[in-house]
């Protein structure tokens, strides 16, 4: 361990918080529509969970916010500064994205994979620099990777990797963290530790978490606040235990299904039955 | 049941974790090597030539007295020869990577990028139109890398709907045909330049003068230096278009850069060898192998490993005409593309069957 911070430099900013403002934003493909006025404030230190169907705008809601697509019309904002008058590189000081997946690079070590996430710290020739900086080394220990430091990321099993790209958004050192379903190809127990991990960074760092979950249940769990998303739109927007209902199934899911309680701590849990059907996907498809 | 998975991962991780900095260290004690054999590869070569004894070499090179012939043979013909094989194949070893990495395509070559056919249809249209002959190799050099960027201009037109790597990688080898095509056709067209046709086709660093050199280096060490200076992006954009914009990246802009630089390597690589094969394909590879996956330290070794490739080949090559001749063939010589080519072909076969052995 002291050989791992033996290499580090003082570099490290502390997080500070940040508001991140989605207001009206409207996005869309050729021939498809996918954000409609879309809005969404997530406070400093909140923790969303966003859930919805497959194809709903999720992904690219997160791709908004984060400033790597450009809004067609509303703003998209850290702090009040606009992330469309922003560069890449400075957007990404601000917001750090985690995709559901990357391709595996051959020979990419842990340690050379998350320090990828300091290019915008660094620019590129600062990145020429020998050695990790204090940051890179704190996302590793974070995250708990460093053990494996020096080995190639493609030996590792699925939950280590996801951990790993974790780690690199880490280093990123933003104050506004997305997560586009970082619990995909996990199995529960991973699921478990990769949302602990998140929700603890959190309480430490004041971090703004926005994150697309599929599983309505760990987001009920780890969110304080969900908002579902239909056809483009917030059709739900609250804490858990008013926004995870039967009818909530019905009108954003599509399925009929019951919601109980878990007896010891209170949280909803869904029982789904049977899935109902749905105009939503074709209305919101082609039009 | 917690107790047996720790004590299994550590004494798994526990050999490398005990010494971190060996395992960081080797890429750098690899490239060190690789530098030592530059020079190596370079008097190996320059020894391989005809006519000479190594002694009458060294006499020549120290300033010794020796005979004006073997002074000349050795000032004139064979250093900028070696000179400029290592110069060529430090230019298409650095743009071969950079091409693998930039369309995060592991057979991605210059090749396959309209460069390489491109620059051979320049110097071979200069040629066939009489503009230019072995005596001016300016004004071929200078076609060829008109050619060359020409091929790649023509390949980022048909490109400029979707410039994501596949379509690049697709529309690349499309371009690359048709210039070759082309190639064949001035070739026909004009079937007197037939040999030296074949030598640009091929690759060789025969008849290399000073010129070819002056021309050379300066171009390569520039482009050179600036895509070694590309090492971060290039590097995130391995890792892939979503994770490189994430993490503050422009993809294309990056990826438009880095192909600049791999195009203007090639061109004038091509220029002045000709197109030699496989070498943009292997050495690449041979240097992510042994490097490892840092760029910072791997497209400097990808230079070296594609001088000493190349300067070796040329040493090979010579060897061969020389023992063909030795059997009493007629003066026969081996183009060093020939040797690039084989060899490539050879190691690429080998690799690929051993990965589809083991995934």
């Amino acid at each position: 361990m002291s050989e791992l911070i033996g290499h580090s430099d003082t570099t490290t900013t502390s997080t500070g918080a940040a508001v991140l403002d989605i207001d009206r934003v409207s996005f869309g493909y050729p021939g498809q529509r996918v954000l409609d006025k879309t809005s969404l404030r997530v406070e400093t230190g909140e923790l969303i969970a966003l859930v919805g169907l497959n194809g709903c705008g999720k992904s690219t809601l997160l791709r908004l916010a984060a400033g790597v697509l450009r809004p067609e019309s509303g703003r998209v904002s850290v702090d009040g500064a606009d992330m469309a008058r922003t560069s890449r590189r400075a957007a990404a000081r601000k917001v750090a994205l985690l995709h559901q997946s990357a391709p595996a690079v051959p020979g990419l070590t842990v340690r050379q994979m998350v320090r990828q996430g300091r290019y915008a710290a660094r620019g590129p020739l600062g990145m020429l620099r020998v050695g990790d900086d204090a940051v890179t080394v704190r996302a590793m220990l974070d995250v708990g990777v460093e053990q494996w430091a020096d080995r190639p990321v493609e030996t590792l099993s699925g939950g280590e990797r996801q951990r790993v790209r974790l780690a690199l958004a880490l280093a990123q050192d933003t104050p506004v963290l997305l997560l586009d379903e970082p619990t995909t190809y996990l199995d529960l127990r991973h699921q478990l530790e990769v949302l602990q991990l998140v929700a603890r960074l959190r309480e430490e760092r004041r971090l703004t978490v926005l994150m697309v979950l599929h599983d309505l249940n760990l987001a009920a769990r780890f969110a304080e606040r969900l908002v579902a998303l239909r056809d483009g739109r917030v059709a739900a927007d609250g804490p858990p235990d008013s926004v995870v209902t039967s009818e909530l199934l019905r009108e954003v899911f599509g399925i009929e299904g019951r919601v109980g309680r878990d007896p010891e701590r209170g949280w909803p849990v869904c029982y789904p039955d049977r899935s109902t059907p749905l105009d939503i996907e074709n209305r919101f498809h082609y039009h | 049941m917690m107790l047996t998975r720790r004590s299994a991962s550590t004494a798994f991780t526990a050999p490398r974790a005990a010494s971190p900095t060996r395992s960081r260290r080797r890429p750098a004690l690899i490239l060190g090597v690789l530098l030592l054999a530059v020079p190596l590869a370079a008097m190996t070569d320059l020894a391989a030539g005809r006519a000479l004894a190594v002694g009458e070499l060294w006499q020549a090179l120290t300033g010794g007295a020796v005979d004006p012939i073997a002074h000349h043979l050795v000032w004139h013909v064979r250093l900028p020869r070696v000179l400029v094989a290592l110069g060529a194949g430090a230019s298409l070893g650095l743009a071969g990577l950079i091409l693998q990495a930039a369309l995060r395509n592991p057979l991605a070559a210059p090749e396959v990028t309209g460069v390489t056919p491109g620059a051979v249809l320049g110097a071979v249209a200069a040629t066939g139109a009489g503009l230019a002959n072995w005596a001016s190799p300016a004004v071929v050099v200078v076609a060829a890398v008109v050619g060359g960027c020409g091929g790649a201009g023509l390949l980022w037109l048909l490109t400029a709907r979707a410039r994501d790597p596949d379509s690049m990688a697709v529309h690349g080898v499309l371009v690359s045909a048709a210039l070759g095509g082309l190639t064949a056709v001035i070739l026909l067209a004009v079937p007197g330049e037939l040999g030296s046709f074949v030598q640009w086709m091929v690759g060789t660093t025969e008849a290399r003068t000073w010129e070819h050199w002056t021309l050379l280096w300066p171009w390569a060490l520039c482009w050179g230096v600036v895509a070694c200076l590309t090492a971060s992006p290039l590097m995130l954009l391995r890792c892939g278009e979503r994770v490189a914009e994430a993490a503050g990246l422009v993809p294309a802009r990056a990826r438009g850069f880095a192909l600049l630089c791999a195009v203007a390597l090639t061109a004038g690589a091509v220029a002045s060898v000709g197109a030699l094969g496989f070498v943009g394909l292997v050495v690449p590879h041979a240097a992510l192998a042994l490097l490892g996956a840092d760029l910072r330290i791997t497209l400097p070794g990808a230079a070296l490993g594609g001088a000493v490739a190349v300067c070796g080949a040329d040493a090979a090559a010579q060897l061969i005409s020389r023992a063909v001749t030795a059997w009493g063939a007629e003066h026969l010589s081996v183009p060093v593309g020939a040797v690039t080519t084989c060899v490539g072909a050879a190691v690429l076969l080998f690799v690929a069957r051993r990965h589809a052995v083991e995934p």
